[in-house]
């Protein structure tokens, strides 16, 4: 997976979840990141993951003036802290 | 009075006077002798007087300890002293920094480990174990040659031996190069790695990965049924092959044991050991708890059919606790199988934040940390006084990837497999030595850190030359 594939994959994800056209959906930032683990530091409930770090994207999306942040690298995406909660995409 | 008269009472004064002054001088010298030669009295001739000597008098007045006791939480001081009372031991010490384990003098001279069994079957004990003597050497002996192997990257192990390369501080590393005149490994012991799974086509791993051996059976599971497990096992898809498909678990075998002086890339901290592949983390190094429980268990029963599996070296973790996977690596603890896990990337302390399996109180748990190449603990390590038992080289740690290659990567992943390592190269030259023992030895073989006093138990950068004086 690219970057860009880790962008559009997000935007497509979120506006699932929002039930919202992906349209209203902008980018705030996009910026490289290591993440302490190879969960990109977002295990879901009762993951285990190896304790390498992980180069990868920080991708905030926004959408009606709150602020999403998924986490990407070349093997998964993540939604990270969404309602408490992390997510495998 | 005439003159004669006179001249004899001058003589006598002069005499007198110089028989007082003798006599004054003789009186001082009395003094001086006096005590120059007292005779010191036995009781306090034997008072030590050095501060070695008081230390050496309080151990011997209270008894050195026979064994470590754990008593159950919610067991009062009174009825652990009612407890020794009625079975004639003297507790000598309750040991700072572990709650409820207490060290025990038994009055009766009996065995340590009949004193253990008989703490070990009394309700309010959880655990018991032989106070093991460890013995810290002052120093590596220096007469010893250092061995240096010809594998061409070598020279970017700053692990294995720091010349100060990259901006590195000269010395900063595990002393391998000492290590291997003592021992480069043996493949009569072997290593677990339970992970992504490890590339066992690797040209710098081929030779020292395991093969079940042709006389064993293929692995029955009561819920898998025949798994045909030639070169390990997969839990992630419950096949027979554990291939790697990410690359972590390829990179922490070549650190525990990349062929050395094979002419090609690196030289693990064995150049001959067998590794047991386990994979239960997936193409994205994640998995789950049952997957792990799954792969022990097979590492357990694949020790109980006679195969000399040792070590399982666990470079993965999360912040949730399973009763489960903390029994099964107790049963590991059971069968004589050391775990070493990586104390996690999140600049946390494990002793207010647990991380586990490196969290867990079982007695084979050894949770490493991870120090750069200028022994300071890395930026993304986790830490504990209590908790961390190790630091390791873990930043920027070359090692085996997928296909033939080699690549750089940091985490207490990479640290873990350095101590595993170690606990490896310990086997290959103690090999009866208990687990209970290897995990003590360990922990005696490092070398203090400043950067490390009070962030692990030991406050050292493990030291393989150490760890097999």
């Amino acid at each position: 997976m690219t970057k860009e594939d880790a962008i559009e994959k997000a935007r497509t994800d979120l506006a699932q979840r929002l039930k919202t056209d992906a349209s209203k959906i902008s980018e705030s930032s996009v910026e490289d990141a290591d993440f302490p683990d190879m969960a990109l530091g977002a295990a879901e409930e009762d993951e285990m993951s190896g304790m390498m770090m992980t180069r990868g994207w920080r991708i905030r999306l926004s959408a009606d003036g709150r602020a999403y942040e998924y986490r990407a690298d070349k093997n998964q995406l993540r939604l990270y802290n969404y309602k408490g909660k992390n997510y495998r995409v | 009075m005439n003159r004669n008269n006179f001249l004899i009472h001058v003589a006598l004064a002069i005499v007198l006077i110089l028989v007082a002054a003798f006599a004054g001088q003789l009186n001082r010298w009395r003094k001086h002798w006096k005590a120059q030669m007292r005779i010191v009295p036995a009781e306090e001739k034997a008072r030590p007087q050095t501060p070695e000597q008081i230390a050496i008098a309080e151990t011997e007045e209270r008894g050195t300890p026979e064994v470590l006791v754990k008593f159950k939480s919610g067991v009062s001081s009174q009825t652990i002293e009612a407890l020794e009372a009625r079975i004639n031991d003297r507790i000598v010490d309750r040991i700072e920094n572990a709650p409820g384990w207490t060290a025990i003098d038994d009055m009766d001279d009996a065995s340590p480990a009949d004193v253990v069994a008989q703490y070990r079957a009394l309700p309010e004990v959880e655990y018991a174990e032989e106070n093991f003597a460890i013995e810290i050497p002052d120093a590596v002996d220096s007469s010893i040659e250092p061995v240096r192997p010809h594998d061409p990257q070598f020279e970017e192990q700053w692990a294995l031996s720091n010349s100060g390369q990259r901006g590195g501080k000269e010395g900063a590393d595990i002393s391998a190069m000492l290590a291997w005149a003592t021992t480069t490994g043996s493949d009569d012991l072997i290593v677990a790695v339970l992970d992504t799974g490890v590339d066992y086509t690797h040209e710098d791993l081929l030779a020292n990965m395991w093969l079940r051996p042709a006389s064993m059976t293929p692995y029955q599971d009561n819920e898998l049924g025949t798994v045909d497990d030639v070169r390990g096992f997969n839990a992630v898809d419950n096949t027979s092959d554990p291939m790697d498909d990410n690359g972590h678990g390829t990179h922490c075998a070549g650190i525990i044991g990349a062929v050395g002086e094979n002419d090609l890339g690196i030289a693990g901290v064995n150049w001959k050991v067998k590794i047991m592949p386990l994979k239960f983390l997936n193409a994205g190094g994640s998995g789950n708890v049952k997957d792990a429980i799954e792969a022990i268990n097979y590492a357990i029963a694949r020790k109980k059919a006679g195969v000399n599996v040792r070590i399982i070296s666990a470079s993965w973790g999360s912040t949730q606790k399973s009763r489960a996977l903390e029994d099964v690596i107790r049963k590991a603890y059971e069968n004589d199988i050391l775990f070493v896990a990586a104390a996690g990337n999140s600049s946390v302390n494990n002793d207010r934040q647990p991380h586990y399996p490196s969290s867990y109180n079982v007695p084979n748990v050894v949770s490493v940390a991870a120090l750069d190449r200028n022994d300071q603990l890395a930026s993304f390590s986790n830490w504990g006084a209590k908790s961390v038992a190790v630091a390791a080289p873990g930043v920027d740690i070359l090692s085996t990837w997928l296909q033939n290659a080699y690549e750089e990567k940091s985490g207490t992943s990479m640290a873990t497999p350095v101590v595993s390592g170690v606990a490896a190269l310990i086997v290959a030259e103690h090999p009866r030595i208990s687990v209970d023992d290897l995990r003590k030895k360990l922990l005696a073989s490092t070398d203090p850190i400043v950067a490390l006093k009070g962030k692990t138990v030991t406050g050292g950068r493990i030291n393989a030359a150490k760890a097999l004086e």
